[in-house]
């Protein structure tokens, strides 16, 4: 079998550090997951998917490896496979290297990416998936320094990576609204390899008895693309009769920190960002060419505590456009309230959990309820329905996709 | 001499007698067991085996670290069993100051991720087992009033037996009753009762064993009488005194991994 270019690259690489490398030497774990989901409105199948993913890793002293090849099969498409991760560790006494593939996750907030910005995110069933599937490997350098109870970690990311959206015909594609059916040019859409275009994030972590902190900082590009807009007019009505579409990433700052404190033996966490330069779509395509520049901040409060037995964790999430003009598609301020209650029963082998999204400001949710089994150890099954409630905003655009799912996963 | 000084002579010979022979309370035999020497740091390997009443088996695999660090001992564990939370890790900063919670996070390596955990769940069970995270620490003497219920023979031991009321109202237990091996000051068999007085849980001490100069339970097993549930947990591989780096027991380490 041929080796891409890339993969014969690795495999040397690999080879020159653990030359003693042998399938048997090696830490392998994993899983194998089947998955089915249904839509309840109508019955089709949403989601039928096997999976192998696997954990391979090695270390020997001071460096270590680790590769996590990824297999996806699902009826009627070619199979999909790839590396989540893979890259090469180097540890000296107070300073860590990670140089390769590597999903990095920022930040004290569960389920809401507000600081967590390096590794973009796979969206393309929306953010039901896990979050281990959702976060995408960025190819990277990422430099630890370790003093005390505090981190130091400079990230560089070569090259960018975008959000992987869904595809035009997917259930999970939004509609975005033009006046007319739009033309779309891609040209200006990818972001060229470059030193000149690369990222940088850094960020400084503190763990301590008291409290643990995080600050931090990216020079980044908008993993989502900006729709910029050209209309053409009619002459003599000046109405639309045509728009062409070109998207188009913009480089993005960001600045932002997180904490998380436990008082009383209730958990308390905080996150927030200022972000620089974002373009955000209009209501009209003539504003512009569809879009405008603004500032805007991202933050949360949430507590985590135990009542009766059942874990508790709800985080209010806000986000405020700065300088905020009428002509914009986005709210100026839009609320989201997160809720998880979760419990255990049979001695940890029952697991019960509910886990809501809830947009304050456009009046719907996502209503994720779960149960999973594990017949033996590391063999789970998980049933649950992904509901969806509403008739506009995050969640309630996809009102017609409730589904139920079952999975079961072998892990070994 | 005179006849004045061998009285006194003979009262004080008395009264040492009689202290010599008298029980010790209740109170210093459980703080003999609290700070009974255990080694500047400690590293094991945590089997903990759970036993259903229909003999069904499920085990969990730990590596485990403990160090003292003077007013705080800490703690980070390694979760190698079963399959689905390997390279989870858990590290817990306990306190000397009475009343002070412990410090306590957990590495999701699904979430790839450091969180902060309440300290407050410790009347949870640790891993489905039998044992709470309160059953794994080491109570405080001030925690609870303690009574000396005399001596009884236990584990091939002449132990004496104390019962410990908890100085809080809503503490999950209701009382404790320990066996106390003197000399060695090892807990060789304990039970819990409930809230309501009924027995719940019954620890017995399989096995001990002197190492590295110090007296180290290697084998115990909890019993759910209410559930007939049982763990048998059992340490191997033990190392004593060996210098863990204080940096073990880190963020960095926890996500590290073993």
């Amino acid at each position: 079998m041929e080796l891409q270019p890339g993969l014969r690259a690795a495999a040397i690489l690999l080879l020159a550090i653990f030359p003693e490398v042998a399938p048997g030497s090696l830490d392998v774990g994993g899983y194998v997951r089947q998955h089915t989901s249904l839509l309840t409105d109508g019955g089709e199948y949403a989601v039928v998917e096997n999976a192998v993913c696997l954990t391979i890793g090695k270390s020997r002293g001071d460096v270590a490896f680790r590769i996590d090849p990824y297999v996806y099969q699902r009826p009627d498409e070619e199979l999909d496979l790839g590396l989540r991760q893979a890259y090469v560790d180097v540890y000296w006494s107070s300073v860590d290297l990670r140089v390769g593939k590597q999903q990095i996750v920022w930040g004290k907030a569960d389920g809401v990416f507000i600081t967590d910005v390096v590794s973009p995110k796979d969206l393309r069933r929306f953010i039901l998936p896990d979050f281990d599937e959702i976060r995408i490997g960025v190819d990277a350098v990422k430099l630890d320094y370790y003093r005390g109870d505090g981190t130091l970690e400079i990230v560089w990311v070569p090259v960018f990576v975008p959000t992987l959206l869904p595809e035009e015909d997917s259930i999970w594609a939004r509609r975005e609204e033009f006046p007319v059916e739009p033309t779309f040019d891609r040209s200006s859409e990818r972001v060229e390899p470059s030193l000149e275009n690369s990222e940088v994030f850094a960020k400084w972590a503190l763990l301590s008895s008291a409290f643990d902190f995080e600050v931090m900082s990216g020079y980044a590009w908008d993993d989502d693309p900006t729709l910029h807009m050209q209309p053409e007019l009619d002459p003599d009505t000046h109405e639309v009769v045509s728009v062409v579409v070109r998207p188009k990433h913009h480089r993005l700052s960001i600045a932002g920190a997180s904490m998380s404190a436990d008082l009383w033996g209730t958990v308390v966490r905080g996150e927030g960002a200022y972000y620089w330069g974002k373009f955000f779509g209009t209501e009209n395509p003539l504003t512009g060419d569809g879009v405008l520049k603004r500032d805007y901040a991202h933050y949360l409060l949430g507590v985590d505590r135990t009542v009766f037995g059942v874990r508790f964790s709800v985080q209010f999430v806000q986000q405020v456009v700065l300088d905020y003009d009428d002509r914009l598609a986005v709210d100026e301020r839009s609320n989201v309230l997160t809720v998880l209650a979760g419990d255990d029963f049979l001695h940890d082998t029952l697991h019960l959990e509910l886990f809501s999204y809830i947009g304050v400001s456009d009046g719907d949710a996502l209503v994720r309820p779960k149960m999973s089994y594990d017949l033996v150890d590391g063999f789970e099954i998980l049933v649950g329905a992904d509901v969806f409630i509403g008739d506009q905003g995050m969640f309630g655009d996809f009102d017609e996709n409730d589904m139920v799912y079952a999975k079961v996963k072998y892990s070994f | 001499m005179h006849r004045s000084g061998v009285q006194v002579l003979l009262l004080l010979t008395l009264v040492a007698c009689s202290l010599a022979a008298a029980e010790p309370s209740a109170r210093d035999l459980v703080e003999k067991v609290y700070y009974r020497p255990d080694g500047d740091d400690m590293q094991s390997r945590l089997t903990m085996t759970l036993i259903d009443s229909r003999g069904g088996t499920r085990v969990r695999g730990i590596r485990q670290f403990r160090k003292d660090f003077g007013e705080v001992e800490k703690t980070i564990m390694f979760f190698e069993k079963p399959a689905d939370v390997r390279n989870t890790s858990f590290m817990n900063w306990s306190y000397a100051e009475v009343g002070r919670d412990d410090d306590q996070w957990i590495y999701l390596p699904a979430l790839k991720k450091v969180k902060r955990i309440s300290s407050d769940s410790k009347g949870d069970y640790f891993m489905g087992s039998d044992f709470t995270y309160d059953d794994l620490g080491e109570r405080h003497p001030d925690d609870d009033f303690h009574t000396l219920l005399g001596r009884e023979e236990a584990g091939g031991d002449s132990c004496f037996v104390v019962e410990s009321v908890p100085v809080e109202d809503d503490y999950f237990y209701s009382k404790t009753v320990s066996w106390i091996v003197p000399d060695k000051w090892i807990v060789v068999k304990k039970e819990f009762y409930d809230e309501d007085g009924d027995l719940l849980k019954t620890l017995s001490v399989d096995d001990y064993q002197l190492i590295d100069g110090y007296w180290i339970v290697t084998r115990t097993t909890m019993h759910n009488v209410q559930r007939d549930h049982t763990t048998i947990m059992s340490l191997e591989d033990v190392r004593l005194d060996q210098g863990i780096p204080d940096s073990q027991f880190s963020e960095r380490m926890m996500m590290r991994g073993l």
